[in-house]
């Protein structure tokens, strides 16, 4: 017995359906569950902001809890422009990445003094208060 | 819509004015909304409107990029239009949503010329603010440092 005949004979048909219908299924739940990644890493940013302030850093206490995260993404911009960096090379090169918002934004860093003047009419990006920041 | 004579007597550039005066000043000036990353002025270009902050935050910049930040009622915009050539000197870019007064340069400078008394108390205060701000227009800012 060989060929089609064979593989009628031994339930062939039916495993080689069963073992699609595994692998199609597997894929679905992979998918779906790369899909709602995103959804994980909210919640998890929203464990992060429950997290109470740390006594004594009132610098921190002042830091908006968005303007924290936006800061990271920030903070690889000036580290490209280099310090001391013109403020509005960085509102330029913010809105050409697509940064939500970036007037406001970098309105609310110089607020909390993560962004400093210097004394050349150009600014850097206060370490102090984002050392605070990582200590906590 | 008109500015009342109060808000033009909270401001710092009118404290010294007093009733006759800001009642003179008052039709001119005129409430503005300012929305996220309106540009009011524009370095180079004529200086055609004179701006007082009531709310809001702006970033001011000059040449080579230089700039500085104004976030408090009263900060003034666009003083080229009473000092020559009339052309601004940097561009202002609205951080955040805010209100600010707004006056026609040509009929601010026309009061300020027409009207001696009001010219110098103005002139006084205008004249204090431009040169905090010429080293930054000037690039003299690291040798004042």
């Amino acid at each position: 017995m060989f060929g089609l005949e064979a593989i009628i004979a031994h339930d062939g048909l039916s495993i080689s359906v069963i073992g699609l219908s595994i692998v199609f299924v597997c894929l679905i739940l992979l998918s779906f569950s790369v899909s709602r990644i995103h959804k994980l890493i909210e919640l998890w940013d929203k464990k992060d902001q429950k997290t109470p302030p740390v006594s004594g850093l009132t610098v921190l206490e002042t830091v908006p809890q968005d303007v924290q995260r936006t800061s990271r993404q920030f903070k690889l911009l000036i580290e490209w422009i280099g310090e001391p960096f013109p403020l509005p090379k960085l509102l330029d090169l913010s809105e050409k990445c697509g940064l939500s918002r970036p007037h406001s934004t970098i309105n609310e860093f110089i607020k909390c003094e993560l962004i400093i003047p210097a004394e050349n009419g150009y600014y850097v990006w206060n370490k102090q208060v984002e050392e605070k920041r990582n200590g906590s | 819509m008109s500015a009342d004579i109060q808000t033009l007597k909270s401001l710092d550039l009118f404290a010294d004015l007093n009733f006759g005066e800001l009642e003179q000043i008052a039709p001119s000036m005129h409430l503005m909304k300012v929305t996220e990353g309106e540009v009011l002025t524009r370095r180079g270009e004529p200086a055609r409107t004179f701006f007082i902050i009531l709310s809001g935050n702006f970033m001011l910049s000059f040449k080579d990029e230089r700039s500085f930040t104004l976030h408090n009622k009263g900060n003034i915009i666009g003083w080229s239009t009473v000092i020559t050539p009339f052309w601004y000197k940097g561009t202002t870019t609205a951080l955040t949503d805010g209100m600010v007064l707004s006056m026609h340069g040509q009929e601010f400078l026309n009061l300020i010329q027409s009207n001696s008394a009001i010219g110098d108390k103005i002139m006084r205060k205008i004249n204090k603010i431009v040169s905090e701000r010429m080293p930054y227009i000037t690039g003299t800012l690291e040798k004042e440092a």
